[in-house]
């Protein structure tokens, strides 16, 4: 079971890298294209390679047409497809000095309270966030420049947030049953990195 | 009430270990609820804040960056650093060390996370360090301290949240971390240098290279100087966005680990793993930061603090001050990202309604009409020279003469505009030195653990005592750019 959940977490996280990667492509290629058009609308080009420029010109070569969407949707379902493995390890920026103190027990009880508050809220963002699609789709709002209904891009991140706080469900009952049962089912947090 | 209150509620759950971005939502969501009674509000500004904040456009840089920074470490760039740094410093005492220093600047151009630097550093640089004879805590300082120069120096991720939080322009606040970012990284190696003759037995000698080879070895380190022109030159001089100069220095740094061997399924699992662990922390903060300033905002907390400092009459410098000491003291305790979303939305309005003058309407209109003259407009000879020789002696232009040469964009509003944006670009910067300053100060330094992990027979004690050292040098340098506004500020156009 546990396994399998981890799994998943680090699955999403690579389908999140391979969407930022997508997205660094898209970018650099938006960057190129827009430099090659400029290259070719230039004087130079049109006095000396004018058919050449030209020809490359009415293939379309110029910045991709609503990157800066593309951009922002792969975003919102990157990161929250980075979200499970980040709960999974534990990684979220903390402060254990003070805590550290405390006795053994009190330190689990507490880790324990906070993983459910924290895989409510993760719950809560997910309900919400399809609450918001519903509502994009009921408008019919399209993107600006590639006019797609922009509740698609909801439905992708909505994905992601749920395995995120699917993950953070496990994490927190494992938590529970540590405390109850008083065996160590799974590793202590790390600390963050940044 | 419930606004004010709510600050130090939301630190006793943060010191109680709640994580940061969970605490700020919790605090935002709870205030929410009770200034309205009812959880329809926050509810319903949960159905599109998550989607807001994850796909600002901005923000995107965050995880490019993160990105760019584990390539680079792939990309065998830190060994050429440091073989280029060591030709030319090595033979010093206390050489190989600025050697790491020197290194950790060079790494810091194309990376924007300290501890990546620090972590990436340390593997190449800490052999060489023992093999020459250097005390473990000497060279665990050394590196911890060389690592904050990743965020210090431009790309800095920091740089890019004060950014989007203070709503400043990204080019410029790097631009102004340039001149800041050198003289860190020249005042840790004179603190090598008073360190070595205090503790001579703290560091061995290193043969000199020949200058053929410092320069053969120099010349190695092409892609990290390209790396460095493309991506920050080019945001500088508005070739792309941030955000395209990130993906551009995420590619490049991708294509020269792959060129390097360094890429392999393996390698770039790695990168993702950690790249989605650090975006997620830092966005999760983002989320919670953005809900609990939406509360704040409603209950008007900020403005009522900026106006009560605004008319209370205490004296700029002396609030900064303390602002600052402020920051280094939770710095002991807390990370600098979520220090920086934590306390900005409220630091940030208190600091704007203060005035330190940095530009003066002499300044302004000098710079405005150089600007004027440079673009070739038609100015009347005798209206010009009669100003100049005002502007010359320190007078400022009537209005009947700037009306007379065209000269736009001197009101008292630009020059308004024109001093807060100096402020909020000065302060930013000092504030990321003393964020910084947490990262190696016990007992939480970030840096330190991760240096200590890779070097377990130095024990963190040895590393604690070198690193003061670094911490003084890094209080001397923020008293000398609050004295002096201009070193920071020197490089931006007004």
């Amino acid at each position: 079971m546990l396994n399998a959940i981890e799994k998943l977490a680090k699955g999403f996280a690579l389908l999140g890298g391979a969407t930022l990667s997508l997205l660094i492509l898209i970018t650099c290629a938006s960057i190129a294209g827009r430099s090659l058009n400029s290259i070719f609308h230039s004087d130079w080009s049109q006095s000396t390679i004018p058919e050449f420029a030209n020809y490359l010109l009415s293939l379309g070569v110029g910045p991709i047409n609503g990157d800066y969407e593309l951009v922002e949707a792969g975003m919102v379902f990157a990161i929250f497809a980075f979200l499970p493995l980040c709960q999974w390890h534990g990684a979220h920026a903390k402060v254990t000095i003070f805590t550290s103190q405390f006795p053994l027990g009190a330190q689990r009880l507490l880790i324990a309270i906070i993983e459910c508050v924290f895989a409510l809220a993760l719950i809560v963002i997910a309900k919400q966030l399809f609450e918001g699609m519903e509502s994009k789709r009921n408008s019919g709002q399209v993107t600006f420049l590639l006019e797609y209904p922009l509740w698609w891009s909801y439905a992708l991140g909505l994905s992601a947030a749920m395995v995120s706080a699917l993950v953070a469900t496990v994490l927190a009952g494992t938590r529970l049953m540590e405390l109850f049962t008083g065996r160590k089912l799974f590793p202590e947090a790390k600390d963050a990195e940044h | 009430m419930i606004g004010l209150l709510s600050f130090p509620a939301l630190l006793v759950l943060v010191f109680l270990r709640v994580p940061i971005g969970l605490a700020m939502f919790l605090a935002g969501f709870m205030g929410l609820v009770l200034v309205t009674g009812d959880m329809s509000l926050p509810f319903a500004r949960l159905k599109s804040e998550t989607y807001t904040t994850f796909s600002n456009y901005s923000l995107s840089i965050v995880p490019m960056f993160l990105l760019m920074g584990h390539f680079a470490t792939l990309g065998g760039m830190s060994q050429a650093l440091f073989k280029a740094a060591e030709g030319w410093l090595g033979h010093r005492k206390g050489g190989v060390a600025m050697a790491a220093v020197g290194a950790c600047a060079g790494f810091g151009a194309i990376c924007g996370s300290s501890l990546a630097t620090a972590a990436t550093m340390s593997r190449v640089a800490l052999p060489e360090l023992r093999r020459y004879g250097y005390s473990g805590g000497f060279s665990t300082a050394t590196l911890a301290a060389g690592g904050t120069l990743g965020i210090l120096i431009p790309p800095s991720i920091v740089l890019v949240i004060y950014a989007i939080l203070t709503e400043q322009n990204i080019a410029k606040l790097f631009l102004a971390a340039f001149i800041p970012g050198i003289l860190a990284a020249l005042g840790y190696m004179l603190t090598i240098s008073i360190y070595v003759r205090m503790h001579p037995e703290s560091a061995g000698t290193r043969p000199r290279v020949g200058y053929l080879d410092r320069l053969i070895a120099f010349t190695k380190i092409w892609h990290v100087l390209l790396l460095f022109v493309l991506v920050v030159g080019g945001i500088y001089l508005g070739w792309f966005t941030p955000t395209e100069g990130a993906a551009v220095g995420a590619l490049g740094t991708g294509m020269l680990a792959w060129l390097a061997g360094g890429l392999n399924r393996t390698t770039i699992a790695d990168s993702f793993y950690v790249t989605a662990r650090t975006s997620a922390m830092i966005f999760f903060i983002v989320l919670g930061a953005a809900f609990y300033n939406g509360f704040l905002a409603i209950t008007q907390v900020p403005q009522e603090a900026a106006m009560w400092v605004a008319q209370s009459g205490y004296n700029p410098w002396l609030i900064l001050v303390l602002i600052l000491v402020f920051y280094l003291l939770l710095g002991c305790l807390m990370d600098s990202l979520s220090m920086i979303l934590l306390t900005i939305p409220i630091f940030w309005p208190v600091v704007q309604e203060l005035d330190f003058n940095l530009v003066t309407m002499v300044e302004l209109q000098t710079y405005k009409l150089d600007a004027l003259i440079a673009s070739g407009a038609d100015i009347s000879t005798t209206a010009l020279s009669k100003a100049q020789a005002l502007l010359g002696s320190g007078q400022e232009l009537s209005r009947d003469i700037t009306r007379e040469l065209g000269l736009r964009g001197v009101s008292k509003g630009s020059l308004n505009r024109a001093n807060i944006e100096h402020t909020a670009i000065w302060f930013g910067i000092l504030i990321l030195i003393v964020v910084e300053v947490g990262l190696i100060t016990p007992p939480v330094g970030m840096n330190l653990f991760v240096i200590n992990a890779m070097d377990p027979k130095t024990p963190m004690i040895e590393t604690y005592r070198a690193v003061l050292y670094f911490v003084a040098s890094d209080l001397v340098r923020v008293t000398i750019l609050v004295a002096f506004p201009i070193i920071t500020l020197v490089l931006l156009p007004l």
